[in-house]
C-alpha cells in the first residue's frame, strides 16, 4: 500500500486544490461514522423517546453536546464539499474515458450523502423534523403509477409515525452506510486505478489583478444603471435567473473563443500518460491532505462550540405545521422550486408537483449520464449551457429559499454564492483570456451589488425608493 | 462566431420556454364547486301551505298587510329556519283559529283565536305549550318548563304584571321573536351566547326606552351593553370564541332576569370563580359590601365593577395611584382609613412585584443561554410552576391575608430563583466550552504547523 502510495503521482497546476475536496469528504465521512457511534450509545429510536434521548445527550452526557453538534455540523459539510467536488470535477472534465464510472459512482454517493442526511433529519423526532419529512417523503406520492407504494415503502405506512423513525434509523445507520462503503470503495479503487485527471488546459497562474482598471470604470455606474434602469423592467425572478445564466453563457463562450490555451500535449483526451510537474501521493500530497484534515475538525469544534445544533420543539403529530417548516438547506433548491409551480402544468392533466418530481429526475439522470454526453468540445459546450443556469438555479432557490421573507438576505446570500462560484472559474481560466476580463466585470458587478444591498439594508438608500424597493419591483410579484 | 450564434439562440429558447412554465394561470377562472348537497338555505326552505289554508290567505300577501300592518305579514322568509315550523307546528297550533279557509271566522269573533292582542298575553300564549312537560316531552326527553314561571319572577314580568300593555317591557317574542324563531343552540338564534348581549341591548342600550325605568328605586341606566364590550368577558366571548364566558344572563339569569341583589354579587361571580369567591366569602370585605351604608357597587363589583370588568392587573393592588384599596384606605382619603389595610395592601403588592421580578429575571436568563444555542428546556418547564405560584397568590389577594399570600409567593420565588441559577449554569457552561475550544484548537494549529513545516522540509513537490 504504501510503495503504491508513494508512486502514485497528482498533478499539479492551478487547479491542484480541487484535488483534495474528495480526501476530505472521506475524512468528514469518517468522523460521521465515529460521532455516529457514540450517538447511538445513547439514542433511542422511538417516538417517545427519540426527542428526550437526544435532549439527554445535548445535556447529561458528558461531551454528548460537542458529538452531536459535530454530527450535524458535519453532515452539512460532508455535502456541501460533495456538492463542491462534483462540481469542480465537472469543471476539470475530469469524467472523461476512462473515468465514466468514477463519476458514476461520485453522483451516487452524492446522492447517499443526501439521503443520509434526510434520514437522519428525522431522528431527532423535533417538529421541524417531522414536518419536513412528511412534506419531503409526500414527494414520492407524486410519482406516476407507483407513487402510492413508493409512498408506503418511504415512510412505512401511510402517515409519518414510529414505524418512519424506525425505517430511517435503520437506514441511516445501516443500510446507506454499507452502501456508501461499498461505493466508496469502489470510487477509490477507480481513482487509484487510472490515477488523478488532469484538466486540459492549465493556465499559468492566477492574474487576479487584471480587471482592476475595469472594476474602477464600471463600478463608478454601476449603482445607477442597475438600480434605475432594471427597475423598469419589472420582470419576474425567473427572468432574473435567466438574465444571470445568460451573462455566465455569454463569458463561457467568450471564453471558448479565446486564443488557445497553453496546453499540454499530454493532456488531450486520450493522452496515455502526464509528463507536467506533479508531486506524490505518499507523503506530498497526503501531508497537504492532513492540514485540510486538521482544519476542518478545527473548525468542526469551533461551530459545535460556538454554534450548538438546537434541538427545538418535540414533534406533536396532530398539531398542524408550523410555520417557517423547511428542509435542510441542499433540499431547499427543490423545494423552493416546488413551491412556485402551479397546480397543473401543460392543461390539466399533469399535476405542478409530478411535473417537478419529473423534471428533477430527469436532471439527475442527465447528471449521471455526463461522461456519456461529453463526447467533443461541442457537446461540452452543449453541456456548459444546461450547467451554468443549473447552478445559478441552485444558488438563488437556495437563497430565496433560506430567507422566503427576507428579500435582502436571499439577494446577499444568493450573490455571495454566486461570486463564490466565479471565484472557482478562475483557475480554469488564462490570464489574457477574454473570459477572464468577463468573469472580473461580472465579479465586481456583483460585489458592488452586494454592497449596495448590505448598505440599503443596513441604512436605507433614501426614502421613497431604495435600492431595495427598486429591487422588489424589478424582482416583480413572488 | 457560429459557436456565440449558436449559444444566444439556444439561450432565447430557454428564455421563452421559462416565461411559459413560469407564466400566472390568468383569465381562468376556478370550476365551480360540486353541488353535491343540498345548501343551508334548501333544507330550511319552508314547503309551501296549502291553498285552502286560512292564515296565508291575507297573511301572506304583501298587499293586504303593508306600512303599519306590515309587522302582521308572514312569508316563507319569515318561516324559514324557525325550529317550530321544523317541528311541524302551523299557525294554528299557536293562534289558535281555524286551519281550513272554508271555516274561517273573524279574528274578532272568533273564540279559539289566540292573538295575542297585548304584551301581557305573550307569556301565557308561549308557555301553554312551554309550561307543560307532557307536551314539551314529545319534542325533548328532558324539557324544561319553568320558562314562564321564572319570567314572571323577573324584573320584565313584574313590570308586566303592572303594565300589561306596555309594549317597552320584554316578552317571549323581544327576545326570540315571533316567526322565525331558532333553537336556542343554533349559532344565528338571538339568544346564542354569542348574540345574546346584543338582543338585550336592543332595549337597554336605547336612552329613551330606559328614560325612567328604575329597579329597586335606581336607575337602569342604558351603558350596561357599552361597558360590557370593553370587558375581558366579552373579549373572551367574541373575540375568542370562547362560550363559557359570561354573557348578559350568565349572571342575570335566563328567564327570570334580574340585576343580582347585594348578596348574590360574588354568588354570581363564584359559579364560575370558585376559588376566589370562596377566600372572599370568608373575609370581612364581603359582609361590609352588604352593610346598608355601603354607596359603592356591590360584592366583586366594588373592586372589578360589573359591566366594564377589566383584565386584572397588579396595580390596581396595593396603596399607589391606581390602586383601588387606596380608594377607601388610603390617609386621608375615603371613608375607611385603615393603617393595617393599607399596610396589607401594601405588603400585597410588594410580595407580587418582588415574584414577577424574579420570574422575568429568570426568564430573561434562559432567553440569554437559549440564544447561545444552550438548551434550556427544562428549566423553561420548571418556571411554569413559578408562574403557576404567582397565579396563586393573585387569587389569595382576595383573602386580604398577607401571610398566605407570602407563603404562595416565596414557593414560586424558590422556583424562579433555582431557574435562573440553572439558566447561569449554561453561561458558564458556555464560557467553558469556549475556553476548551480554545484550548483544543492550540494543538490542532500546533499539528498544522509542524505539517507546513514538515512538507517545507521536504524536497520541492513537482520535480
Amino acid at each position: 500500500m504504501i510503495a503504491l502510495g508513494v508512486k502514485k503521482r497528482v498533478p499539479i497546476h492551478s487547479s491542484t486544490l480541487f484535488y483534495f475536496l474528495g480526501g476530505m469528504a472521506l475524512f468528514l465521512f469518517v468522523l460521521q461514522v465515529v460521532t455516529g457511534a457514540l450517538l447511538s450509545l445513547y439514542y433511542k429510536p422511538s417516538p417517545d423517546q427519540a426527542f428526550e434521548s437526544v435532549q439527554a445527550i445535548m445535556t447529561e452526557v458528558k461531551f454528548g453536546w460537542l458529538i452531536r453538534s459535530v454530527h450535524s455540523w458535519g453532515a452539512n459539510l460532508i455535502i456541501g464539499v460533495l456538492f463542491l467536488h462534483v462540481l469542480t470535477t465537472y469543471m476539470m472534465r475530469a469524467y472523461r474515458r476512462p473515468r465514466e464510472f468514477t463519476w458514476i459512482t461520485g453522483v451516487l454517493l452524492l446522492g447517499l450523502f443526501m439521503a443520509l442526511g434526510f434520514s437522519g433529519y428525522l431522528l431527532p423526532w423535533n417538529e421541524l423534523s417531522f414536518f419536513a419529512t412528511r412534506v419531503g417523503t409526500a414527494l414520492a406520492g407524486k410519482v406516476p403509477v407507483v407513487g402510492a407504494e413508493l409512498l408506503l415503502v418511504a415512510r412505512g405506512g401511510e402517515n409519518v409515525t414510529g414505524d418512519t423513525l424506525s425505517r430511517f434509523y435503520a437506514l441511516h445507520v445501516a443500510i446507506f452506510p454499507l452502501v456508501a462503503l461499498a461505493l466508496m470503495g469502489f470510487h477509490l479503487y477507480l481513482v487509484q486505478k487510472h490515477g488523478m485527471s488532469t484538466p486540459e488546459r492549465l493556465p499559468r497562474g492566477p492574474g487576479w489583478y487584471y480587471g482592476l482598471p475595469v472594476l474602477a470604470a464600471v463600478g463608478a455606474v454601476f449603482p445607477f444603471c442597475f438600480a434605475n434602469g432594471l427597475a423598469l423592467l419589472g420582470v419576474s425572478l425567473w427572468k432574473l435567473l435567466l438574465v444571470a445564466s445568460a451573462l455566465l453563457l455569454v463569458w463561457l463562450y467568450l471564453g471558448q473563443e479565446s486564443r488557445p490555451a497553453v496546453s499540454h500535449p499530454a493532456t488531450r483526451v486520450g493522452a496515455p500518460k502526464y509528463d507536467g510537474p506533479s508531486m506524490s501521493f505518499l507523503p506530498d500530497f497526503l501531508l497537504r491532505d492532513a492540514v485540510g484534515w486538521y482544519l476542518a475538525l478545527g473548525i468542526l469544534a469551533a461551530l459545535a462550540a460556538l454554534f450548538p445544533w438546537g434541538l427545538g420543539e418535540k414533534a406533536s403529530p396532530l398539531s398542524p405545521a408550523p410555520e417557517g417548516i423547511q428542509p435542510e438547506w441542499y433540499f431547499l433548491f427543490m423545494f423552493q422550486f416546488l413551491k412556485q409551480l402551479p397546480g397543473h402544468v401543460l392543461g390539466e392533466w399533469l399535476e405542478g408537483e409530478t411535473a417537478g418530481v419529473f423534471f428533477f429526475g430527469f436532471v439527475g439522470l442527465v447528471v449521471l449520464l455526463v461522461p456519456f454526453l461529453d463526447w467533443g468540445d461541442r457537446s461540452r459546450r452543449l453541456l456548459n449551457v444546461l450547467a451554468a443556469p443549473a447552478v445559478v438555479f441552485f444558488i438563488v432557490m437556495t437563497a430565496w429559499g433560506w430567507f422566503p421573507d427576507d428579500p435582502h438576505l436571499s439577494v446577499i446570500l444568493g450573490t455571495s454564492l454566486l461570486l463564490g462560484m466565479l471565484l472557482l472559474a478562475v483557475p480554469f481560466l488564462e490570464r489574457g483570456q477574454t473570459a477572464r476580463v468577463g468573469l472580473w466585470i461580472l465579479f465586481a458587478l456583483g460585489v458592488l451589488f452586494l454592497l449596495g444591498v448590505i448598505a440599503d439594508r443596513r441604512w436605507g438608500l433614501g426614502t421613497g425608493h431604495s435600492l431595495t424597493e427598486r429591487l422588489v419591483l424589478w424582482l416583480g410579484p413572488r | 462566431m457560429r459557436t456565440l450564434l449558436t449559444s444566444l439562440v439556444v439561450t432565447a429558447l430557454l428564455t421563452a420556454a421559462t416565461l411559459v412554465v413560469a407564466a400566472p394561470e390568468e383569465g381562468k377562472a376556478p370550476p365551480p364547486p360540486a353541488d353535491t348537497k343540498a345548501t343551508p338555505a334548501k333544507a330550511l326552505a319552508v314547503t309551501l301551505l296549502p291553498e285552502d289554508y286560512s292564515c296565508t290567505f291575507c297573511h301572506a300577501d304583501p298587499q293586504t298587510f303593508s306600512g303599519d300592518t306590515k309587522h302582521l305579514l308572514v312569508t316563507a322568509k319569515d318561516l324559514a329556519g324557525d325550529v317550530h315550523w321544523q317541528k311541524g307546528l302551523r299557525c294554528h297550533d299557536c293562534h289558535g283559529g281555524h286551519a281550513k279557509l272554508d271555516e274561517h271566522v273573524d279574528h274578532r269573533a272568533d273564540s279559539t283565536y289566540r292573538g295575542p292582542r297585548s304584551p301581557g298575553e305573550i307569556p301565557g300564549l308561549c308557555g301553554r305549550c312551554h309550561s307543560s312537560i307532557e307536551y314539551m316531552r314529545r319534542y325533548n326527553p328532558s324539557p324544561r318548563t319553568d320558562q314562564e314561571s321564572e319570567y314572571w319572577t323577573s324584573g320584565h314580568g313584574l313590570r308586566l304584571k303592572t303594565a300589561p300593555d306596555d309594549k317597552d317591557v320584554a316578552t317571549c317574542t323581544s327576545c326570540h321573536g315571533h316567526h322565525g324563531i331558532q333553537a336556542a343552540n343554533d349559532l344565528q338564534s338571538r339568544v346564542y351566547p354569542t348574540r345574546l348581549a346584543e338582543t338585550c341591548a336592543a332595549c337597554h342600550a336605547d336612552p329613551e326606552r330606559m328614560k325612567g325605568r328604575t329597579y329597586h328605586e335606581k336607575p337602569l341606566g342604558h351603558n350596561q351593553y357599552a361597558d360590557w364590550k370593553k370587558s375581558v368577558h366579552a373579549q373572551a366571548l367574541l373575540k375568542n370564541g370562547d362560550l363559557s364566558a359570561p354573557t348578559c344572563n350568565d349572571c342575570h339569569g335566563n328567564h327570570g332576569a334580574v340585576p343580582p341583589e347585594v348578596d348574590s354579587v360574588a354568588n354570581a361571580c363564584g359559579t364560575c370563580h370558585v376559588k376566589v369567591a370562596t377566600l372572599f366569602a370568608q373575609t370581612v370585605m364581603k359582609h361590609r359590601f352588604e352593610q346598608a351604608d355601603w354607596e359603592g357597587l356591590p360584592g366583586c363589583a366594588a373592586c372589578h365593577s360589573n359591566h366594564e370588568i377589566r383584565h386584572p392587573s397588579d396595580p390596581m393592588l396595593g396603596m399607589g395611584g391606581e390602586a383601588f384599596c387606596s380608594r377607601c384606605h388610603g390617609e386621608g382619603k375615603g371613608k375607611y382609613p385603615d393603617a393595617l389595610a393599607g399596610k396589607t395592601a401594601e405588603g400585597m403588592s410588594k410580595e407580587l412585584e418582588k415574584l414577577q421580578r424574579q420570574i422575568a429575571a429568570a426568564e430573561q436568563s434562559l432567553d440569554d443561554a437559549e440564544h447561545l444555542g444552550m438548551l434550556v428546556r427544562d428549566p423553561r418547564f420548571r418556571l411554569r410552576k413559578a408562574r403557576d405560584a404567582l397565579t396563586n397568590a393573585r387569587s389569595l389577594v382576595h383573602g386580604f391575608s398577607l401571610g398566605p399570600m407570602k407563603q404562595a409567593v416565596d414557593e414560586g420565588l424558590e422556583v424562579a430563583v433555582s431557574v435562573e441559577q440553572d439558566g447561569q449554569k449554561q453561561f458558564d457552561e458556555y464560557a467553558y466550552r469556549r475556553i476548551w475550544l480554545a484550548v483544543s484548537l492550540v494543538p490542532i494549529l500546533i499539528a498544522v504547523g509542524l505539517l507546513l513545516l514538515y512538507i517545507r522540509s521536504l524536497p520541492v513537490a513537482g520535480r
